[in-house]
């Protein structure tokens, strides 16, 4: 409780008595060439489109603005108030840059990307029973991200896991296989589903559809969907009526799938036509997995660039990013191909991708439409608004406002079924794959408004963070008004709202109390727009 | 949408010249059948979710005197040729209203992929997020200016399948109100549905006085604006617009569709006083003032050791426990709606997500059964008083008219007025229709 005051105090005091702190700007290394080259190369292709189509770019973003942006992408919460005040400070000239490789180096990136990846492997909450295999994904995921393992090693390492458990005594304690093993069952063991799933994850090809038919729109027909299940041929689950809880089998060299509803059988083969080299001793899905890791696959590196590019702009370069195809193309082919060039090159390295990504000026592009050149969202005249995940609603939430939870474990994890941030995940959760095109629902609204959370955040009895402003005396109105923008929002007042909120302070809203109004406002911030999108 | 206002002989007339090309879809035929009610009147639909599969052979299709048929007896309804369980009164009453279907068969038989399937038409595979029906009809019956929400959910269980209550690819402003979420109801020994009929978070917190809520909203309103008119764009509209709907729904009238308490005690009591009736008495306040969609769960009856419906062991006992909660409150439901002059723009859908097996098992129960099972339709729309499709005497088996889900739900849209092979856009980018394009609707029942 005496932190949280305590550092609202310094920051606050550090504003008002207005002191440039000299902080010594860190001694960051030189961007290396790889990463300047690929960002420098990502403008000039986007530049090409703006004067292709005459569009005028948006300016960068101010400091502000990008601190909170690069802390929801990468770490997947808004900055502290005291992080944003050191960013703000700091006279270094790559301090971005620097910024990003901080980032990179902490806990909250991984956890966040292990949330971002485990929502892609859990197929979409179609099937309740597939949340309890969550934690089981995300022990895979995470300490492969935390070492940064290579992108194709860990797809290699999926699709050639051991499914089963040993036999007759306990299954491995190891979290590995667990965790591969979990992705199968989320998948209920079948073939056509692990087919679908990992073509669409990680070639960016949505096979779906020609699983009964020719596929209506791409070139996909159906014997080709049932070659490439045939890699997964081997797997089946032990018990069917078991459905997610059943234990996977495996027949490591089956090549064959007989096609439902029909009498035909057909041996795997790869979608891009190449026929697969059977080697001895080799399972049928390593055979796959080495196509579809290899560096000359048609489908793979992009695929993963264009994703990564999706994340931190909210819309791929082909968008939705699982759905390659001639009905779907790239707004900027030579950029994605190069873009993929550029991860087979540095052998999938997904940080040297998100580095060259965040210090290109078109991610640093402001949010703010400045012309109306700059309608169209695909061609990244300036950055779209990105809406978030849950989490990344409840831990900025609870950042801004103090909250700790009761039931978080030492090693900063949260019960996922129970406590207020599971309520929260539960209300908040969004199937929409278009981040660009957020809808809010009126439950959500009415939560944020009228919730238990947020009616606790501003109240002047129970709030940490008000109470540690209200009671710094030698802080006046318009430095507590910027201290709660600064939590919330990352920034203090602009001009043209300061001198409304003051005069409502002064007045003490509509009922006199100055304290009161400080909470009113406070409630504003926490319910805006502006906190609740990633701009 | 506009419709064009034809009668049954303007149509008739017009296709026999020749004016009507034949690529019309069965929809137009439709309206022009529907000649009893005005098009323009509003129509209303409200889902009575049976969750757990209730037992057909205990409820709407009893075989008495078969070894399958237990001991319930079949009591005569209001309709000459409609007999229904002995348990079942009240509803008995409106038999010229009902239109029961023998003849589902559906291939489900797992909870959690059969409420999926009855709820969306399609089958739980893969990416694509289908919307619950609720959401697809009250897309098409709804206003988007309406102060309430135009689909509300009562007590869902959504354990089994949390998507099959959900919007789907049709976005959140699709999704339902809920009240009485079932999942923390599951615990309460019938009390407590007074606080759980209630819209969460409606309230103001404590400590918090109208004046500055009133004056928060507007600084709010202030700052938006001001984002909005630098963010273009769907994502910080649809903020806006949640925001705006929910205020309406705290400050209006509208918001006191949920104060049951303006209702008389003596109805309230018909109804039943626990969450499945009381949540059809809700159904009805919603319909009343205009809400197109309301789904009313019975997913629980105090004192039964079964799950809800899913009775595989004593299911006698259970199902008739179910059917004293179950009676009062349909049988008022369509009592009041009648009173009210809503019934016949009020289509009602009675289902769970399967049947349950004709053979008793030997913990006196019955087991799930998705080949040979009943649902019912009633209300407007609906030619009542029959029993549609017919099963073998042993109940195992459809005779006539196997009735998929498809099917089944391109009847309901008959029904409302709202073609069925309209197309939504989907998550995959795919197209999908409201029903699959080779249902069959079952005309013979819709008026």
């Amino acid at each position: 409780m005496g932190r949280i005051r305590l550092s609202v105090g310094l920051v606050c005091l550090a504003l008002a008595t207005s002191v440039a702190r000299a902080a010594p700007p860190p001694k960051a290394s030189p961007p290396p060439d790889d990463v300047a080259t690929l960002a420098a190369r990502i403008d000039r292709l986007i530049e090409t489109g703006y004067v292709e189509n005459s569009v005028e770019p948006a300016p960068l973003a101010d400091d502000a603005e990008f601190i909170r942006r690069v802390y929801l992408d990468l770490a997947g919460h808004i900055p502290r108030v005291s992080e944003v005040h050191k960013f703000l400070d700091d006279k270094a000239t790559n301090k971005r840059l620097a910024l990003v490789e901080e980032l990179l180096k902490g806990p909250h990136y991984v956890n966040h990307f292990t949330n971002v990846w485990r929502a892609l492997l859990l197929p979409q909450n179609n099937n309740q029973q597939v949340q309890f295999l969550a934690g089981q994904i995300e022990g895979w995921v995470r300490p492969r991200l935390r070492d940064n393992k290579p992108y194709d090693q860990m797809v290699r390492e999926l699709l050639t896991a051991p499914v089963v458990f040993n036999r007759g005594g306990m299954p491995q304690r190891n979290g590995t296989d667990f965790g591969a093993i979990a992705f199968y069952q989320a998948n209920e063991s079948k073939p056509e589903n692990v087919a679908a799933a990992t073509s669409r994850l990680f070639l960016g090809i949505k096979l779906e559809c020609a699983q009964c038919h020719n596929h209506p729109f791409a070139r996909w027909s159906r014997k080709q969907f049932w070659e490439y299940a045939a890699f997964f041929s081997g797997i089946r689950p032990q018990q069917a009526q078991a459905g997610v809880f059943s234990q996977v089998l495996d027949d490591p060299t089956k090549r064959e799938i007989k096609i439902p509803n029909s009498d035909k059988t057909v041996t795997a083969h790869f979608l891009d036509g190449k026929e697969p080299k059977w080697k001895d001793g080799a399972s049928t899905r390593a055979t796959l997995a080495e196509w579809m890791t290899a560096g000359d696959n048609p489908f793979f590196a992009k695929a993963i660039a264009n994703r990564l590019w999706g994340h931190f702009f909210g819309l791929g370069i082909i968008d939705p990013v699982d759905d390659f195809g001639e009905a779907n193309p790239p707004s900027h082919p030579q950029l994605l191909d190069e873009l993929g060039q550029a991860m087979v090159k540095h052998k999938f390295d997904m940080r040297f991708m998100i580095r060259a990504i965040t210090a290109s000026r078109t991610y640093q592009r402001t949010s703010r439409m400045t012309d109306s050149s700059q309608e169209d969202p695909r061609l990244f005249a300036r950055m779209p608004l990105k809406g978030l995940t849950a989490e990344q609603i409840f831990d900025s939430l609870a950042l801004a406002t103090g909250y700790r939870d009761p039931q978080a474990n030492s090693a900063g994890g949260f019960n996922r079924f129970n406590g207020a941030r599971a309520e929260f995940l539960l209300k908040f959760a969004n199937n929409s794959d278009k981040r660009t095109e957020y809808q809010t629902s009126i439950l959500q609204a009415l939560s944020l408004m009228n919730g238990t959370f947020i009616a606790n955040a501003t109240s002047l009895d129970r709030s940490e963070t008000l109470a540690g402003l209200l009671d710094a005396p030698f802080m006046n109105n318009r430095q507590r008004l910027d201290a709660l923008h600064l939590a919330a929002l990352g920034r203090p007042m602009h001009a043209r709202e300061a001198d409304r909120l003051l005069s409502y302070v002064e007045r003490g809203g509509p009922s006199g109390d100055k304290r009161r109004a400080l909470a009113d406002v406070f409630w504003t911030l926490l319910n805006s727009s502006e906190f609740i999108f990633n701009h | 949408m506009t419709y064009p206002k034809l009668s049954r002989r303007d149509w008739l007339r017009l296709s026999a010249a020749g004016v009507m090309g034949s690529s019309m879809s069965g929809w137009l035929e439709t309206l022009a059948a529907d000649t009893a009610a005005n098009p323009k009147r509003k129509r209303a639909c409200i889902l009575l979710w049976m969750t757990g599969g209730p037992s057909q052979m205990d409820t709407f299709d009893l075989k008495p005197g078969h070894a399958n048929g237990g001991p319930f007896k079949e009591i005569k309804t209001s309709a000459p040729d409609l007999r229904i369980s002995e348990y079942l009164p009240k509803l008995a009453r409106f038999g010229d209203r009902l239109a029961v279907v023998r003849s589902m068969s559906t291939k489900e038989g797992e909870h959690g992929r059969a409420t999926f399937l009855m709820r969306t038409g399609y089958q739980p595979t893969g990416p694509i997020q289908y919307p619950t029906l609720g959401s697809l009809v009250s897309r098409e019956l709804g206003a988007e200016d309406a102060p309430l929400p135009n689909f509300v959910s009562i007590g869902p269980y959504r354990f089994f399948n949390a998507a099959a209550y959900g919007p789907g690819f049709l976005g959140p402003q699709y999704a339902p109100l809920i009240v009485g979420d079932g999942n923390q109801f599951f615990g309460q020994q019938g009390r407590g549905y007074e606080q759980a009929l209630k819209v969460q978070d409606i309230e103001l917190p404590g400590g918090v006085e109208r004046v500055h809520a009133d004056a928060r909203i507007e600084l709010l309103q202030e700052m938006e604006s001001d984002f909005i008119s630098n963010h273009p764009g769907i994502a910080p509209l649809s903020h806006k617009t949640a925001y705006d709907r929910a205020v309406k729904l705290m400050k209006t009238e509208a918001n006191r569709a949920f104060n049951l308490d303006e209702e008389p005690p003596i109805l309230r009591d018909a109804y039943g006083r626990n969450l499945f009736g009381q949540g059809c008495l809700l159904a009805r306040r919603l319909v009343e003032r205009g809400v197109p969609f309301v789904e009313v769960t019975l997913a629980r009856v105090p004192g039964n050791n079964a799950f809800g419906w899913d009775t595989h062991q004593q299911n006698f006992q259970a199902v008739r426990r179910l059917s004293e909660v179950l009676d009062p409150a349909w049988g008022t439901l369509m009592e009041d709606l009648k009173q009210r002059g809503l019934l016949d723009s009020t289509l009602i859908v009675w289902m769970g997500e399967f049947g349950r097996t004709p053979k008793i098992n030997n913990g006196k129960g019955r087991d799930h059964y998705p080949n040979a099972w009943s649902t019912v339709l009633a209300g407007g729309g609906i030619k009542g008083g029959q029993a549609f499709g017919k099963t073998s005497a042993d109940g195992t088996k459809v005779e006539t008219r196997p009735i998929a889900v498809s099917d089944f739900l391109a009847t309901i849209c008959l029904a409302l007025g709202i073609d069925p092979l309209k197309q939504n856009n989907s998550n995959v980018g795919r197209p999908i229709r409201i029903a699959d394009k080779n249902a069959q609707p079952i005309k013979e029942i819709v008026a």
